[in-house]
């Protein structure tokens, strides 16, 4: 070391030298644990946070071994870290595990040899830090991510089986009502055909009120299944062009019904990452209440445009049609819930249902807007949305 | 003309009252030979004893029966160089997009569903039995193999 003393032009002291009192009053002072051991595992030095950990004093440890104070395993694994310490001849860091306080804990330890003058390790330092508490969390987030995985597992299956549960109610609602209709139906057609001179007219006519509601069931039957084939069918999303295929259901409205005459707009450009095939659904109903509720006007007319409302883009089909009273609105998107009578407008009131559950199986918003003898506008968006955002 | 019989394989009675029915009012003569499963759809086609085959002209076939539905039946008569030729509607109640799969997948020759309202079903049978028995030419026996 240079003994000349150089004037210190700032005025701050030179660092002093540090000596043995010091430097254990530093090791004394740490929450880590802190010993030294010589070649043959025997204690030269612990500090004081090893002898509250281990209610042990240091005048009394020092010449022992590891062996004398832990159990085998433990002792067998602190002499191994020090071996391999001593092997390697720098700084090696390791997880240990030791019964202290109560608990086994667990320490992150850096071991290092010290080295004499002839350049052969002599004894090993220890700095043991406690990380268990950090070790108990990361368990407690491995069991709580194994857990998390475990229920989504659980809800998936949950899903699954209700899906296959009501896809088996759809398939067998789809054959087995549908069968004894058919036998009502045929039957009173033949009673019609066969034994018309022995019915009088009002006997004729109750039979085809049966029919008539026959018809109504099946109908409604399908309906049904169109809704649990909207919600069941897997979504496929992709670029969808909105503005074709509500042209394409206005042309086959148009061919069902040529005697009406409506003026359609369908602006240009309307697409979104949707699937079509469902989408195509929600066109069919909304287009053809559209249509429907527009029949005893002359001047029927029905626009599909597009608005953005806070960087979502918001669909919207208008009509100059019948409307409806807003405050049955809410009743609006529930299955088999009509706004007009049977004699009205015909319909089993499950398109609505539908086009609802595919805008929301998209992540999307649907609201109506109407008064009676104003024509109506459903809004509807595609694509998730930030929390508190609602369609306008 | 094919002048065959019809094969019609249907487990409700009240359907085979409608079908048969619906055959005489459009003066469809064919006899109409009933298979109340497929099973005994598949006897009548294939038989294993010494008794003769049925050569039908037109196979209305059903897709929930007893015992061998009719989608196994299809796959067995496709599967068959005997009947692999056969025309087969597949009559139904069903229109689940899986059975017309599958069914289209088997070779069915045509999938139509039961009408509701008879008189939409009087019109199906017409067409089917002008269809298959005046306008199809059926394949010839003995060139399917």
């Amino acid at each position: 070391m240079d003994t000349k003393v150089n004037v210190n032009p700032t005025g701050v002291r030179p660092p002093a030298q540090v000596g043995h009192e010091q430097l254990m009053a530093l090791i004394d002072h740490t929450s880590a644990v802190i010993y030294m051991r010589d070649a043959d595992g025997r204690y030269m030095l612990v500090n004081r946070e090893y002898e509250r950990l281990f209610s042990l004093h240091r005048e009394n440890i020092v010449g022992l071994t590891d062996h004398d104070l832990f159990p085998r395993d433990t002792a067998d694994a602190f002499r191994a870290n020090d071996l391999e310490a001593f092997a390697r001849g720098v700084p090696v860091q390791m997880e240990e595990e030791v019964f202290g306080d109560g608990e086994v804990r667990t320490y992150i330890t850096v071991k290092f040899p010290l080295i004499d003058a002839s350049g052969h390790p002599y004894a090993v330092c220890g700095i043991s830090t406690d990380i268990t508490a950090r070790k108990r969390a990361e368990e407690q987030v491995r069991q709580l991510n194994a857990n998390l995985e475990l229920r989504v597992r659980e809800r998936t299956a949950e899903l699954e089986a209700s899906t296959r549960e009501l896809d088996a109610f759809a398939y067998s609602v789809s054959h087995d009502l549908r069968a004894p209709l058919r036998s009502l139906e045929g039957f009173s057609q033949v009673l019609q055909e066969d034994y018309a001179e022995v019915l009088d007219e009002q006997g004729q006519q109750y039979l085809r009120r049966i029919q008539a509601n026959v018809a109504r069931m099946a109908q409604m039957i399908d309906d049904l299944l169109g809704l649990s084939r909207a919600t069941r069918t897997e979504l496929h999303r992709e670029h969808t062009d909105l503005s074709a295929l509500a042209r394409e259901v206005v042309a086959e409205l148009r061919n069902a019904d040529p005697a009406r005459s409506v003026d359609v707009a369908v602006a240009d450009g309307l697409v979104a990452q949707a699937d079509p095939h469902l989408i195509r659904l929600v066109l069919q109903n909304l287009l053809g209440n559209a249509w429907k509720f527009t029949a005893n006007r002359a001047d029927a007319t029905i626009t599909m445009d597009s608005t953005s409302w806070q960087d979502v883009e918001v669909f919207a089909v208008t009509d100059n049609g019948a409307g409806f009273d807003m405050r049955y609105s809410h009743k609006l998107f529930d299955p088999f819930q009509r706004l007009h009578t049977a004699a009205e407008y015909e319909g089993t009131g499950i398109g609505l249902a539908i086009v609802q559950r595919i805008i929301t199986r998209h992540g999307g918003q649907i609201v109506a807007d109407s008064s009676p003898g104003n024509g109506a506008t459903f809004r509807f968006s595609l694509t998730p949305a930030p929390g508190d955002w609602e369609i306008r | 003309m094919s002048d065959g019989p019809i094969l019609l394989v249907e487990d409700n009675p009240d359907d085979v009252m409608f079908t048969v029915r619906a055959f005489a009012k459009n003066h469809i003569k064919n006899e109409v030979i009933v298979a109340s499963d497929g099973e005994e759809a598949l006897r009548l086609l294939l038989p294993e004893d010494d008794s003769p085959p049925l050569k039908p002209a037109l196979i209305l076939l059903d897709v929930n029966l007893p015992k061998v539905n009719g989608l196994e039946v299809l796959r067995t008569i496709r599967g068959d160089e005997r009947t692999m030729g056969l025309p087969v509607v597949v009559l139904t109640t069903s229109n689940e997009e899986r059975d017309i799969v599958a069914s289209y997948r088997l070779g069915a020759n045509s999938y139509v569903r039961k009408p509701v309202v008879f008189d939409e079903f009087l019109a199906a049978a017409k067409v089917l039995g002008v269809y298959w028995l005046l306008v199809n030419e059926p394949l010839p026996p003995g060139l399917g193999r």
